[in-house]
């Protein structure tokens, strides 16, 4: 038991190219925010440890170009996601227009097993600007569209200023934690769910 | 032969074509029935599909037409497909193209699943995935001209084991249908995934026949079936007889022996060289200015001192080696490589006494296994032959041993050599090989860049150049006229040009804003940036605007420091590379693939390594084929690799060996921590900034030279920076957004 190596919990940010994905993912990560971060070429991915009911998790983080045109690219990223995490700009409408492509998009390329039922947290970003006077998609906006959508949880975060970002990747991971057991065989001994009961999805998060 | 000599590239006269090659193929092949059947006993065809073709560059009218096939021969079903000859043809797809691209006999209990794709626009085509291994090498896709893709899936169903996927509709899963929800087929494999020619892993045919199969033979099948499976028919294989070809793949199928013998010896040699008196074969010395001459101060210290990237003593070999083997490509056919390798007088040296020798210096064979001191005159008997360990003091001599020495970038008063009194570049060539080898220096490059990168051409004088500046300055400002005079009233009904405006504003201020070129709030130059990428954008606008693009802007604006001038270098430069930005990524997927086949020609064993860990899609290098290195390498770097790989000097195409000489360089790390694709992604991207360029670049020489004219057919055609085939329209691509 001691020597298995630690439940991996895989996650991929996708959203429209300049939502923040890569500056979410820093936050979270390394606590870091910059204002340099390159456009995202390919894809990369961060890894975090995460611990929750005295079990260690590790958190890998796919982040993603976010221009349309290198979508076809994300076979190779998405599958065996256990979680897929959609970004918005809630400055920006199109950005916000663009989560159902998104959403679209990953079902196809990732083809989980229960497509239905995948789960996915949609993040509103950059609440911060201009405080927040610039802000044209509403919360009540982002979350009928997420009840519509089976109840995808939804948090309004600023990787700016750290705001909301560990809450969000708490229920982030904690469904992608409730993802996992379609894995169980692979990893006998870490299947032990029992603290979480069974998914249901419908009820989002309750974190 | 065997297969049509009709082809046309309009449909009609591809459909004309194949009435006509059917009847002709009939004729033929009941004539040389006598000859054959005897090979074919028991062969029948069950299915034959004409005008079926695959599409290897992203221009439907470039598509290779061939005759699809499924031959029953025992209770095994094969399937072929064997492009038509052509007669009047496009030069770019020639015979290696076809040859690249056949698919030869491959049994069914070799597919895995074949997923069906119907696009509302175009032709139903399909995927065959292999299931050899772990990875899902796939067939390009098969583009059905006459249909048929329906009675292609009914007939396999009656003959092997075919079930629908629970999950997809559009894919048919064989045997391993046990677990399809996890076996489904995605588009996760390289869609120009070519079957290596020779199949290696197709079994024999089975002979037997049930007289149940004799009945729906067919004599037209029988002959036909002799053709497409080379394991039957010895013509095929008699084209490629070349001895030296067959040298040099005899040596290359050698090469993962000698490479592990060789690794395993070193490394062990390494692992114990501390106090042993073990010391690793010296390599370069002489006069080099370059960064690896810090002399070992120690024996001991080994490897380690002896240059910052630890030069891999085996890739040394091995690239010694693949000279040899260029030189025996080109040499004489009957030069035996036993001869060569094996015992000759000392045996240590190759040079000017072969014939066609490509390198201007001598070539060095040799076993670079570290040597004991006392065993300096000993041999090495390796599966290539016996080789003489040279001394260290005969090595001291020699400057070659993989790729040659960089030299100082070149100069304003060796430039000026190169130019007549007028300005014209007299001899393209050698100045494409100075550079090559040596880079510019940062103030000439502005002059030199246009001309290299065509902008300017190598005949034009300096008045021509003038000339040229000031009717192209105009011409930026028209095209650049254009985006400006959008009123915001225009603009608001105009999305595509909001949104393209976005994006690009977005991307310049992410772009190198820790370079003093462009950093700070309001820098012009970001402005620059973001005003020649949008009119390149109006400029191409089918192409539009694509991440990746301000980084491949941003050098050529810091060195040009001029506005027109950076948009016109730009526009060269995006002539070769703009398929990387295709919708489709046609253009990336075409390099990548070639890198996976470089990589298999040059090292099988990671390739193998690859194949096993599902990695040979090679999508970890991505980043490194879209911008040319651009993210991996420092700024002045970059400018250096790529003034290097704008020469085309010894291939338009070295970019991939430069990934596969990175890859090289780092397959020990890769192999011994059995890095599976999630790891070697975050490594390869971890690896910015930490790659040694000169070494990197002269690996990338040896590899390039060593893998040869075999080297250029893993190459699809017009793959970037192949210059696309110009049909009038350069981006034909439906782009709906961007």
């Amino acid at each position: 038991m001691a020597s298995r190596r630690r439940m991996l919990l895989k996650v991929i940010i996708l959203g429209d190219s300049g939502v923040g994905k890569t500056s979410l993912m820093n936050q979270y990560v390394n606590r870091k925010f910059s204002n340099q971060y390159k456009a995202t070429i390919g894809a990369d991915f961060l890894t975090k440890e995460v611990q929750f009911d005295d079990r260690l998790f590790t958190l890998q983080i796919w982040d993603t170009a976010g221009q349309e045109r290198f979508q076809s690219l994300g076979v190779a990223f998405y599958r065996g996601a256990d979680c897929c995490v959609l970004v918005h700009d809630v400055n920006v409408m199109k950005s916000f227009d663009n989560l159902n492509n998104w959403r679209e998009e990953f079902l196809i390329q990732a083809s989980p097993s229960d497509p239905e039922n995948f789960p996915f947290v949609v993040l509103g970003n950059k609440v911060d600007v201009d405080g927040g006077n610039s802000r044209v998609v509403s919360e009540k906006k982002a979350k009928a569209w997420c009840a519509s959508k089976g109840n995808i949880p939804y948090f309004e975060t600023s990787a700016k200023e750290g705001f909301n970002v560990d809450a969000a990747f708490e229920c982030i991971a904690r469904n992608a934690l409730k993802n996992e057991p379609e894995e169980e065989i692979y990893l006998p001994e870490t299947i032990d769910v029992a603290s979480g009961g069974r998914p249901q999805r419908s009820t989002g998060c309750e974190c | 032969m065997q297969e049509a000599e009709l082809h046309d590239l309009s449909d009609d006269a591809d459909y004309a074509a194949s009435q006509q090659e059917g009847s002709a193929s009939m004729m033929r092949c009941y004539s040389s029935k006598l000859s054959t059947s005897s090979e074919t006993e028991g062969a029948e065809i069950v299915y034959l599909k004409d005008n079926v073709a695959i599409h290897p560059t992203q221009y439907a009218f470039e598509r290779i037409s061939g005759r699809l096939k499924l031959i029953k021969q025992g209770s095994a079903l094969f399937m072929t497909w064997i492009p038509y000859k052509r007669q009047s043809t496009n030069a770019k797809l020639s015979e290696k193209d076809r040859n690249l691209y056949t698919i030869r006999a491959v049994p069914f209990a070799d597919v895995r699943s074949i997923r069906r794709h119907t696009p509302a626009l175009g032709w139903q085509y399909i995927i065959v995935v292999l299931s050899s291994g772990r990875n899902r090498l796939a067939f390009p896709p098969l583009y059905f001209y006459n249909g048929g893709v329906r009675e292609f899936l009914t007939t396999i169903k009656q003959h092997v084991f075919l079930v629908r996927s629970v999950e997809d509709t559009n894919v048919f899963l064989l045997n391993d249908f046990q677990n399809p929800l996890q076996r489904t087929l995605s588009s996760l494999e390289l869609p120009r995934a070519v079957s290596i020619p020779s199949m290696p892993s197709t079994p024999a045919l089975p002979r037997e026949s049930t007289s149940h199969e004799n009945q729906e033979r067919t004599d037209v099948g029988i002959s036909d079936v002799s053709a497409s499976i080379p394991q039957y028919n010895g013509k095929r294989r008699q084209k490629f007889h070349d001895p030296a070809r067959d040298i040099s793949i005899q040596v290359l199928e050698k090469f993962s022996f000698v490479t592990k013998f060789a690794r395993e010896t070193t490394s062990q040699l390494f692992r114990e060289s501390h106090g042993n008196g073990f010391r690793p074969l010296e390599r370069r010395k002489s006069n080099q200015s370059d960064d690896y001459s810090h002399k070992p101060s120690d024996d001991a210290e080994g490897v380690a001192v002896q240059s910052p990237v630890a030069p891999d003593p085996v890739e040394v070999y091995v690239c010694s080696l693949c000279q040899l083997i260029a030189l025996c490509n080109n040499a004489s056919a009957h030069l035996s490589m036993e001869s060569v390798l094996g015992h000759g007088p000392t045996g240590t040296w190759f040079s000017t006494s072969i014939p066609g020798n490509l390198m201007p210096t001598s070539i060095l064979v040799e076993q670079k296994v570290p040597y004991r001191e006392h065993n300096r005159d000993g041999e090495a008997a390796t599966n290539v032959g016996t080789f003489e360990l040279i001394s260290y003091k005969e090595f001291d001599k020699l400057s070659l041993v993989w790729g040659k020495p960089r030299q100082p970038p070149l100069g304003l008063e060796e430039w000026a050599t190169f130019l007549d009194s007028e300005g014209r570049v007299v001899d393209s060539k050698a100045l494409r090989k100075r550079i090559f080898y040596g880079g510019i220096e940062h103030k000439l490059r502005k002059e030199v860049w246009a001309i290299l990168l065509g902008y300017h051409t190598y005949e034009s004088t300096y008045a021509e150049r003038k000339h040229q500046r000031s009717i192209k300055k105009t011409e930026y400002e028209t095209i650049k006229s254009q985006w400006q005079s959008i009123s915001p009233a225009q603009a608001k009904r105009f999305t595509k040009f909001r949104e393209r405006k976005g994006l690009i504003e977005k991307d310049v201020v992410r772009t190198d804003r820790s370079l003093s070129f462009y950093d700070g709030d309001d820098n012009p130059n970001v402005n620059l940036l973001r005003d020649i990428l949008l009119t390149y954008s109006f400029y191409n606008f089918d192409l539009g605007y694509c991440q990746g693009m301000s980084d491949l802007l941003s050098p050529i604006l810091f060195v040009m420091e001029d506005e027109s001038e950076s948009f016109w270098c730009f526009v060269a430069l995006m002539e070769c590379l703009g398929p990387n930005f295709n919708r489709d990524q046609s253009g990336m997927h075409s390099q990548l693939f070639a890198l996976s086949k470089l990589v298999e020609l040059l090292d099988n064993p990671l390739h193998n390594y690859f194949k096993q860990n599902d990695c040979l899609n090679y999508f970890f290098c991505f980043r490194w084929m879209l911008i040319q290195f651009k993210r991996e390498l420092e700024y002045e770097k970059t400018m250096r690799l790529w003034e290097v790989l704008w020469t085309h000097y010894l291939s338009e195409h070295l970019h991939l060996y430069v990934g596969v000489a990175i890859l090289k360089r780092y397959r020990g790390k890769i192999i011994g921590e059995q890095m599976d694709f999630d790891t070697l992604i975050r490594f390869i991207n971890e690896l910015s900034g930490r790659i040694d360029l000169d070494a990197t670049l002269r690996d990338a020489e040896a590899l390039c030279i060593c893998a040869g004219e075999k080297g250029a057919d893993c190459i699809p055609p017009g793959t970037p920076p192949s210059m696309p085939v110009d049909n009038g329209l350069l981006y034909s691509q439906q782009d709906e957004v961007l």
